[in-house]
C-alpha cells in the first residue's frame, strides 16, 4: 500500500504538507489532483518546485482516479492532496478507493462557518462531507502529525449523515 | 543612489512582525517595510493580499519569506509573476533582514536579492566550545 496520506487542503502543497507530514512519512511521490492546476503548466512547475524531496504529479481528477490502483501497488509511499471537499467527493465518485481523508486546511471564505481554527465549511461542503461519510470514507480533522486526529462528524454534527 | 527598495515580509504566524521588531532593536525604527502573516488565509486570499501590496512597486521590490515550499513562499512567487523586478527571497533570518535595511538605499531589487542570498548563506556559522 503506497498511500500514506490523503489530504484536503486549499493550499495544496505547502509547509505543513512538505515539512510536517513529509518529514514524518517520507513520501516518494506527491499527487495533486486538481483540474485547474493540471491545466496550468506554470502552476504545475510551481508545485513541483515546492517539494524538492518528492516527485510531484499534478493531474486531473479523472487521471488520478485512473492512476489510483496502480499507485496503490507502487513501491515507496505517496501523498494525495486535493483543494476541497468537492474534489474529494468527485475523486471517490470517479472510482478512487480512498479509505480516509485528512482535513488539513479549509480556510475562511464568505458563507463558511467555523469548525475549528483551520476548517470552515458551508452547506455545500457539509453535504459533500455527508456523502463521503455515507460512502464509508473516514474524514479526520488534523493539521499536523503532532495534533490529534478528530472525526469531522464529532467536531461538526451537521456534517454527520442522518 | 537608487530609489529605496521596498519590501514585504510574509511569514508564518507572527514571525514577520516579531522579526521586524527584533530588527528595530538593532537597527532602530524602520519605515517602509510591510509585514503579512499567512494565518487563517487560503492560498487564494494570501496570494491576493501579497499582490495588492506589490502592484504599486513601480521599480520592483522584495518579498521576503520564511522557508521554501511554504505557503508564504509559494504565494509570493505566484504574486510576483508578471512583475519583472519583484524578487522573492526565501529563508530570511535576522542577519539578512538587517542587511536589507542597511543596503536598501544602495541597491536595486535584483542586486539586493543577490546580496541577501549570499548574506543568508554566510550568516549560519558553527562555533565549537573549547576545552577549559
Amino acid at each position: 500500500m503506497s498511500w500514506l496520506l490523503q489530504r484536503v487542503d486549499d493550499r495544496l502543497i505547502h509547509g505543513q504538507v512538505v515539512v510536517a507530514w513529509g518529514q514524518r512519512l517520507h513520501p516518494r511521490r506527491i499527487w495533486v489532483a486538481d483540474d485547474a492546476a493540471a491545466a496550468n503548466a506554470w502552476e504545475k512547475d510551481l508545485l513541483a518546485a515546492a517539494s524538492p524531496g518528492a516527485e510531484v504529479h499534478v493531474v486531473t481528477v479523472a487521471e488520478m482516479a485512473a492512476a489510483w490502483a496502480g499507485e496503490s501497488e507502487a513501491p515507496g509511499g505517496a501523498f494525495l492532496v486535493v483543494r476541497d471537499l468537492a474534489t474529494a467527493l468527485a475523486l471517490v465518485e470517479a472510482g478512487a478507493a480512498v479509505a480516509r481523508f485528512n482535513l488539513g486546511g479549509l480556510h475562511y471564505a464568505p458563507g463558511k462557518t467555523k469548525v475549528n481554527e483551520y476548517i470552515y465549511l458551508d452547506a455545500a461542503d457539509r453535504a459533500r462531507a455527508r456523502a463521503l461519510l455515507a460512502r464509508g470514507v473516514a474524514l479526520e480533522v488534523q493539521d499536523v502529525p503532532a495534533a490529534r486526529a478528530e472525526p469531522l462528524a464529532a467536531l461538526d454534527p451537521e456534517s454527520a449523515p442522518a | 543612489m537608487t530609489a529605496r527598495t521596498p519590501a514585504l515580509l510574509v511569514m508564518h504566524s507572527d514571525l514577520a512582525d516579531a522579526l521586524l521588531r527584533a530588527a528595530e532593536k538593532v537597527y532602530g525604527p524602520v519605515e517602509g517595510v510591510e509585514v503579512l502573516s499567512n494565518e487563517g488565509l487560503s492560498r487564494e486570499d494570501l496570494e491576493q493580499a501579497i499582490s495588492r501590496r506589490v502592484q504599486d512597486w513601480r521599480e520592483g521590490g522584495l518579498v521576503l519569506t520564511d522557508f521554501w515550499g511554504g505557503s508564504c513562499h509559494i504565494c509570493g512567487v505566484a504574486a510576483a509573476r508578471g512583475h519583472g523586478d519583484v524578487v522573492v527571497v526565501t529563508g530570511i533570518n535576522l542577519p539578512v533582514l538587517l542587511d536589507f535595511l542597511h543596503n536598501r538605499d544602495e541597491y536595486g531589487p535584483l542586486a539586493l536579492a543577490d546580496r541577501l542570498l549570499r548574506k543568508g548563506r554566510d550568516s549560519i556559522r558553527l562555533h565549537h566550545g573549547q576545552p577549559v
